[in-house]
Formats: C-alpha cells, structure tokens, sequence
C-alpha cells in the first residue's frame, strides 16, 4: 500500500474523485483507483467516510449519496461537486508548462489541438504568452523519433565527446526523450550488446539498416540511468579537488559537484566527479587561470595536455594563413 | 472522534453552500469534529484547517460580519471554482497527452488534469523532463496576476516586473524590468536564493514595448552588453555538422575541400564565446580577428604553463 497521505492531500484527492463521480454517477473501483492512483482499500474507505460528510443536519437526505461496494460506486452530488474546482499556482505552472514542452516538440501538435488548449487555458487562467519552452531540435532528430516509432533499427555515426571519437553503432531504438533540454536516444547497441543513451545533437548522421528494431519492447534502461557520454560521474569515477575563484563559479554552477566549500581566501572548493579525462581537460580549458587542481596529480596534468593540444592547432593554422597569405 | 478528513470535507461544504459567511461559532455547530468547548484549542483547530485548505489553494476569506464574533468565514465561489475552459475533446486528449508526456518531478500536472475533470493517461513514457523548481510556481502565478516579483539574487534584493518564464538550453530563466537598474534583466531561476516573493496582483507595469527576446538572446556569446565583434572559427571536419547545427547554417562562412568549415559569429561576449568553444577542445580555433585569436593562445598558453611552485 502507498504511503499514507497527510490529510490536506487527501481531501484535495477526495474533492477531485468527487467531482469526477458527479459528473459521471457511476464508475468501477478498479477504473477510479487506477484514475486516481490509488489503492482499491484507500479509495474505498476515503469514498465512505465521504458519505457521511454532508450538510447538517447530518440526516440522510443531508449526506452525500455514495454507495459503494467492492466493485462499483454509485453516487448522487449535486451540482456543486460536479464543477472543478480552480488551479493551484503547482497546478496551473504544470499544466502551462506540460504543454507548452510538448508543443516545442518538432511534429508532436499535428492538428494544433494542444496550441488551442493552451490559448483556451491562458485566456480562462491570465499569463497569455509568459510562458516559453526552447527545446533543441538536432538534425538528426526526425529521423531518429521516426525509426523509433516505427521500430527499425538505425546505424548511427555519432560523436563521443569523452573519448573524443567518431564510431559507427548499430542501434535498436527504444526511446526518444528530451532531458533538461537536451534530446537522447536511448536503445540497445549491437557494438556494446547492452541498452545505451545517446546525445541525438551528437549523431552526425543515421541511417535505417533495412532490419525491424528487435529490441522494441524492450524495458526501459533504468529511469535513473545516465547519458553515457555526458559528464556524469559512473562507478569508476574518480574526484577531481578544484579550486575556483569568482570569475569561473557561473561554469562550475552548471556543473553536478560532489562536494562545494567556501575557502577562506574566498575562493570555492569544488569536487567534481570525472568520468573522462579529456572531458575534464576540456573543462580547464573553460576555467583557464581561474581554477587549480589540488588533487589528484594525474588530473592535474589533463588542462595542461589539452592546452597544449589546443595550441598546436593554432601554430598548425597560423602557418595556413601564413602560406595562403604568401600566394 | 472525527476523522480529520472528514472534518475538512465537511467544512468545505459548509463554506461553500450557499455563499454567506459564518462565524467560528456557527461552523463550529455545523461541522463536526471540533473542540465543543469555545477557545483556543477550537480557533487553533480552525486556523489549522484553514491554513491546509489555502495549501490546497482553496481561500478561505475573512470578512466583517454582525454580531459578537464580528469576522465570518467563507469560500467565495469565485475563488474556488475554475472558470469554464470550454475544451473540445481533441484538446482534452491533447492536454492528456502532454501531461503524461512531460515529467516534471512532482505530480501536480496530474492533479490538474483532475481539477479539469480529465483522465490521466497512466503508464505513458514521458517525452520531456525538466527541472522542477519550487519558485517556478510563484514566479509563473505571479506573470498570471500581473505582479512585482523579489527575491534575492547574488546577494543582492531585485524587485523584477515579469514579462517571460523561459526553458533555454537546460535552464530556467525570468526575463523582466528590474526596478533597481531600470532596465531589462534575466535571471537563471535556479539561482534565486530563497523564497521568491510576489506582490499584489497587477503592480507590475512593464515599460511599453519591452521586448523579452532582446533580453534573452539564443546563443551565450549573444549575452552581455560588450562592443559586438565578428569571430571567424576554423571548425574540423568531425565536429563540422554539429557546431553548424548549433549555431544555424547562416553562420557558415566557407566549406573547405576537407569537409571543415569557417564559421561567423557575431560576439557581444568573448568570455562566454571561450567557454563555448573550449569545449570542442582541437575541433575549433579562432582565426580572426587577430585581437580574438592572441587572446585565445594567450588564456592557453597560460593553462598549458608548469605549475608555478607555491
């Protein structure tokens, strides 16, 4: 059974049955329990002691008319009930923004049923236009979204900034969702026999392998699981020690830390788990004077080293501009 | 003894029906469940029904009345009831979806669609998730009612006119008027610090024609105020497609034989435009112009220098 809720939540999901059950004068418990998310028991015993609420003086033609037994409920309310009641602040934020987000994703409001419900609800509820949801939309995503839907398998070029390599994968698609903004595949890789998440705005191409998606129905990989290229830190993850001063915080800020203090010479001490040495090379990169690594050494030398490469890029294209220059 | 829940059931009929305030007295009789007694265990019951049912948002008002209690209670329909949203059943299936579809860490979404009357579709696979913030709630009513916002930021009071709530790049950000510079500010929600306050409904008054895309630009080296330079990156095959997807075709300069490309930015903020780009590591560098460029080996040389001795 499900943790039992405080009173205030459960007379707000009692209102909501009840204005359901005005509506409708019948349903089965098992659809209202399902409606509601709530247990058969819970449901019952919060649906009879409802039908001895009422009006005084509490006689029966003053109670609300509920009769329920263990398959069915059958009620009588009245009008009052039947009307919903308003939006909580919760309430109102989540439905704008719900739909909204859906309505950002490229192909999902075909008919623009979802646009006129918002425009309905901003019209009844205020805040026309106050409310504004960007989602990415990499060029690969149709085409992904689209062989996910029709369950084929797609072979992907696709960028791993961790290892920064290019690899081609043979990929089963289950399912295609955006996260904080950004989109990712996750499905089954044939190259690594196991369920992956991929970064969609880092697939440099796709293609259908002409092969049904045999991995289809498959569950999904655990809801917590984490992008597989991004910097979330994994089992082996180890914690670099940096220290950061003023003008760096707004980079660390976006970043998940395991450990944030404040030193007394007015700095921050940040722990960041690293699960890619050329991510965190690039990471100092970001950071450049204005963060130090304490620990460990081997980390340490990952900004320089990536420094260093960065820099044999520009001699590299210095000298091309030096030759285009001279013909 | 009363259940709590049925005691709050009943009170909310009672305030509801028929419109009239009553004193504590009279709910008191009408309601069971209450102390018998007149006093401050009653009133204290009250008052804590009262504060459950406005976490609920279901107002209770206070309002004069005649006779020795001289305040009555009562639920004004108006405040409790959703107006008529007059939905077709294409746009109920459609808000039904993009509830189900967008997951945004607390189950208010759902609570509203039974507000409506509407099923909640279960069991569906969530095709967004965004981060839940509590002020996001505040700051979202309060563009609804029109009013001032404050909250503290950086350590510093800001008392903001909202004109947008924007979901960009990961983050949520207030587009508004700040009172105190007097001119267009964002704020990345996430950072607000503390309880974000909202003043009365329609105290906000933006200056006419503000427009919040302006304070808001897409792209991070866009942000800030600094003289606008135009940047040319040298961008390599591999990450050719993906930086081109990112900052929009238009940007494209030259294709090179080899498949890398030339990219133009325009740059009000070379901080931002170095964080952005360091993170393509050797895929991209800055050729022009040469101020720019000094400046990106200069910040490298000094990453790529031995540590000095401490």
């Amino acid at each position: 059974m499900a943790q039992r809720a405080d009173a205030g939540s459960r007379l707000l999901r009692l209102l909501a049955v009840l204005t359901w059950l005005a509506r409708q004068r019948r349903a089965s418990v098992s659809e209202l329990s399902e409606r509601f998310g709530l247990e058969p028991d819970e449901l019952i015993a919060d649906l009879e002691l409802a039908a001895c609420c009422g009006l005084p003086p509490y006689t029966p033609d003053q109670l609300m008319e509920i009769i329920v037994d263990d398959r069915e409920v059958i009620a009588d309310l009245g009008a009052e009930l039947a009307r919903p009641r308003r939006l909580t602040a919760a309430e109102g934020f989540a439905l704008a923004a719900s739909a909204r987000a859906i309505a950002a994703v490229p192909g999902a409001d075909p008919d623009g049923a979802l646009r006129r419900a918002v425009a309905k609800l901003e019209a009844a509820l205020g805040g026309r236009g106050s409310l504004r949801i960007d989602l990415q939309e990499p060029a690969q995503l149709a085409a992904i979204r689209d062989a996910t839907e029709s369950g084929r398998q797609i072979e992907l070029r696709y960028y791993s900034a961790s290892s920064d390599r290019e690899s081609t994968r043979i990929v089963d698609p289950v399912s295609v969702r955006a996260i904080e903004g950004r989109w990712y595949l996750d499905g089954y890789c044939h190259n690594a026999q196991g369920m992956r998440r991929f970064r969609i705005d880092r697939v440099l191409s796709s293609r259908l392998t002409g092969e049904p998606s045999s991995h289809r129905d498959e569950v999904d990989a655990d809801p917590d699981s984490q992008p597989s290229d991004a910097f979330v830190p994994g089992p082996e993850a180890k914690v670099a020690q940096v220290v950061v001063d003023g003008n760096a915080t707004w980079i660390i800020d976006a970043l998940p830390t395991s450990s944030r203090e404040a030193m007394p010479d007015g700095r921050t001490r940040v722990g960041i788990p690293v699960a890619s040495t050329v991510w965190f090379g690039r990471l100092l990169l970001r950071l450049g004077p204005h963060a130090e690594v304490l620990s460990p050494p081997e980390l340490a030398e990952a900004g320089r080293q990536a420094a260093r490469q960065v820099l044999a890029r520009y001699r590299e294209t210095a000298e091309d501009r030096t030759t285009s220059s001279a013909t | 003894m009363v259940d709590r829940l049925e005691r709050l059931t009943d009170l909310v009929l009672v305030l509801l029906r028929d419109n009239r305030p009553k004193s504590l007295r009279e709910i008191a009789s009408e309601v069971p469940g209450y102390p018998a007694q007149e006093g401050e265990a009653r009133r204290q019951a009250f008052e804590r029904d009262k504060r459950t049912l406005r976490d609920g948002g279901i107002e209770v008002s206070a309002v004069p009345i005649d006779g020795p209690e001289q305040v009555g209670y009562v639920i004004r329909p108006d405040n409790y009831y959703l107006p008529d949203l007059d939905l077709t059943p294409d746009e109920q299936s459609a808000l039904n979806l993009a509830v189900a579809g967008v997951h945004l860490g607390d189950p208010s979404g759902r609570d509203a669609l039974w507000r409506l009357g509407l099923a909640a579709s279960a069991g569906a696979r969530p095709v967004a998730e965004l981060p839940a913030l509590p002020a996001l709630a505040v700051l979202h009513g309060a563009l609804r009612a029109g009013a001032t916002v404050s909250f503290d930021y950086r350590a510093e009071r800001r008392r903001v006119d909202p004109a947008l709530l924007r979901f960009h790049g990961g983050w949520w950000y207030l587009v508004g008027h700040d009172l105190d510079r007097v001119a267009p500010r964002t704020f990345r929600v996430d950072r607000m610090e503390g309880d974000v306050t909202a003043g009365a409904p329609g105290s906000a008054k933006l200056p006419d024609g503000f427009d919040p895309d302006a304070a808001l630009p897409d792209v991070p080296w866009r942000i800030g105020e600094g003289g606008e330079v135009t940047v040319e990156l040298h961008v390599d095959a591999t990450l050719a497609s993906l930086v081109l997807d990112e900052v929009g075709y238009a940007a494209l300069a030259h294709r090179h034989d080899d498949g890398s490309v030339v990219v133009r930015l325009e740059v009000t903020n070379v901080a931002a435009l170095r964080s952005w780009l360091f993170e393509l590591g050797d895929h991209a560098v800055v050729i022009g112009p040469d101020e720019v460029r000094a400046e990106m080996v200069r910040w490298l040389e000094a990453v790529a220098a031995p540590p000095a001795r401490r």
